[in-house]
């Protein structure tokens, strides 16, 4: 019995996802749903930023190619930019890289940005929740099969 | 527009226009030129800065692109304006590429005055070099030019066959083809102060011309269309098992970037050590894996190059023109800038007022980008 339900967990995939967090908002609210002990589930790794506005779209790519199966970049809410604007300037990048997934072949829902303040420990973990079952829905990344990359 | 016009002598359009450009030297009306030149085996022409007119032998309809002249340009403008003023003849794609990079503060039109003239299509460099045809390159592309006929278009460039425009805007003066009747004239088209202030005293004849207008709209049109088409068919290069393939001969070179005039970053991310990583990291990526390709990050480099730059893409074909894979990267590239500056609504090379859209923003844009 015990051995089967081993099993099962096994073959459940598991979403991988690489989150970009805001040192001062989002980062911070990731931060408050550990200390509130807010479950979440524990699939994203999460990478501090100094500003939303400072993630090269590269650095969105180069995760995806190495088969994360989605990228969470998380900002101060629009016009509480710790830099003023690095969030106005990420939804831009956001637009742009959209196209490039689209030549890419990935879908636009791998790659979510959202704004969470520092005080939002809940909806951080509500966001994880969403994103991590979201991503279960579509399935792992076609790109782990591809080895000519 | 077209008020003036250059009288060719003896039928002879690349001689008259370099003894126009001489005159331009000559009369101190220009300190310096930027010009296609053949070098010295003949079986090529470059660009070349030039003050003594006694030397020039300017080429400026050769059907060839070495290297870009906006890069050039800004090589020499970008640390510190020119002091002097410096005539710059360029084609249509490259003046686009100029106006981009003094956006990108990579040059200065300080004391440059643009010379735009009127592209009839380019030939691959090797094609060029060794033209299969019995007149050399510049005389080909004339004639068929002159009889209307389309036999040069098998040569030409695959970017030249789809160009976005190939009438220059945003020049000072063009010289202009499209309309004229090259055995007798070349069209001089004044479009700014500084063009105006350029031909002041030279000798040129004035005409009432009228066919310009009309063959510059069949022109556009018909490349349009051209452009149009391609863009249909090549844009289902697209999905990562096709983009891989598109790829497979990539020696990873970034010769690409090196030729784009729009990559100008001194150290690009991809020649960085950024991506460097520890044995233990490939290693576990193969054991993860099972293998991968290397070298490694190709794609990635491709598709990064594309992000930072394909806003700014002016088609000028210049990156597959130096791929030693013969990678035809215009199929891939086109379709992208096409949907990437669509997006935006960018057009780059277009007007030096607009800001390339990864500057600006508004704040009541996009908000759905970042909801539920
Ligand atoms: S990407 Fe290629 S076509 Fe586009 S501007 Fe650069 S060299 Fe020219
Ligand atoms: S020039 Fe060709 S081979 Fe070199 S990096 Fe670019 S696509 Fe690859
Ligand atoms: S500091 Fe948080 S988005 Fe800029």
């Amino acid at each position: 019995m015990v051995e089967e339900k081993k099993e099962s967990k096994k073959n459940e995939f598991e979403p991988k996802i690489v989150g970009f967090l805001c040192n001062w908002c989002s980062y911070a609210g990731a931060d408050l749903a550990g200390t509130s002990r807010i479950q979440y589930p524990p699939n994203v790794r999460i990478i501090r930023v100094m500003c939303s506005g400072s993630v090269d779209s590269v650095y969105i790519l180069r995760a995806l190619l190495e088969g994360a199966d989605g990228v969470f970049v998380g900002g101060c809410h629009p016009g509480d930019c710790h830099y003023l604007d690095g969030n106005y300037k990420a939804r831009r990048r956001m637009v742009l890289l959209r196209d490039i997934l689209d030549t890419l072949g990935l879908e636009q829902e791998r790659v979510w940005i959202r704004w969470i303040s520092a005080s939002e420990g809940q909806q951080f973990a509500e966001t994880m929740r969403e994103m991590t079952e979201a991503i279960r829905k579509l399935g792992p990344t076609p790109i782990t099969k591809q080895w000519n990359i | 527009m077209t008020d003036k016009i250059l009288k060719v002598k003896n039928g002879d359009v690349a001689g008259s226009v370099n003894e126009f450009l001489k005159e331009l030297l000559k009369s101190g009306k220009v300190h310096a030129l930027l010009v296609m030149q053949e070098v010295p085996s003949k079986k090529i022409s470059f660009p070349v800065l030039i003050s003594d007119p006694g030397q020039l032998n300017a080429n400026v309809f050769a059907p060839v692109l070495p290297v870009s002249t906006a890069s050039i340009v800004s090589k020499i403008t970008k640390f510190q304006a020119a002091e002097k003023l410096v005539g710059v003849v360029m084609h249509p794609c490259q003046i686009r590429a100029l106006v981009e990079l003094v956006k990108l503060n990579q040059a200065s039109l300080e004391n440059i005055v643009i010379i735009g003239v009127d592209c009839l299509g380019t030939f691959p460099l090797n094609i060029y070099t060794d033209f299969p045809e019995k007149k050399i390159p510049t005389q080909f592309i004339l004639d068929a030019f002159k009889n209307k006929s389309k036999e040069a278009e098998k040569y030409l460039r695959s970017a030249c066959l789809v160009c976005k425009d190939p009438v220059p805007v945003n020049a000072d003066i063009v010289l202009g083809l499209y309309g004229a009747d090259i055995g007798k004239e070349v069209f001089v088209e004044v479009c700014t102060d500084a063009g105006k202030k350029l031909l002041d005293g030279i000798k040129l004849d004035s005409k009432d011309v009228k066919g310009r207008e009309n063959a510059v709209k069949v022109v556009r049109e018909d490349k349009a269309n051209k452009r149009d088409e391609f863009v249909k068919k090549k844009s289902s290069l697209k999905g990562i098992k096709v983009l891989s393939e598109f790829f497979d001969k990539c020696v990873n070179c970034h010769n690409c970037m090196k030729a784009c005039p729009i990559c100008y970053c001194k150290e690009c991310l991809f020649d960085s050590s950024v991506f460097d990583a520890e044995a233990y990291k490939f290693l576990r990526k193969a054991e993860s894996k099972g293998l991968f390709k290397m070298p490694n990050d190709s794609i990635l480099f491709h598709l990064g190059r594309m992000n930072h730059m394909i806003l700014s893409c002016v088609e000028c074909g210049l990156c597959e023109q130096a791929c030693p894979s013969d990678i035809l990267l215009m199929d891939v590239f086109i379709p992208a800038a096409e949907s990437a500056q669509k997006e935006f609504d960018y057009h780059p090379g277009k007007d030096p007022e607009e800001k390339i859209p990864m500057v600006v923003y508004q704040e009541d844009e996009y908000v759905e980008v970042g909801e539920a």
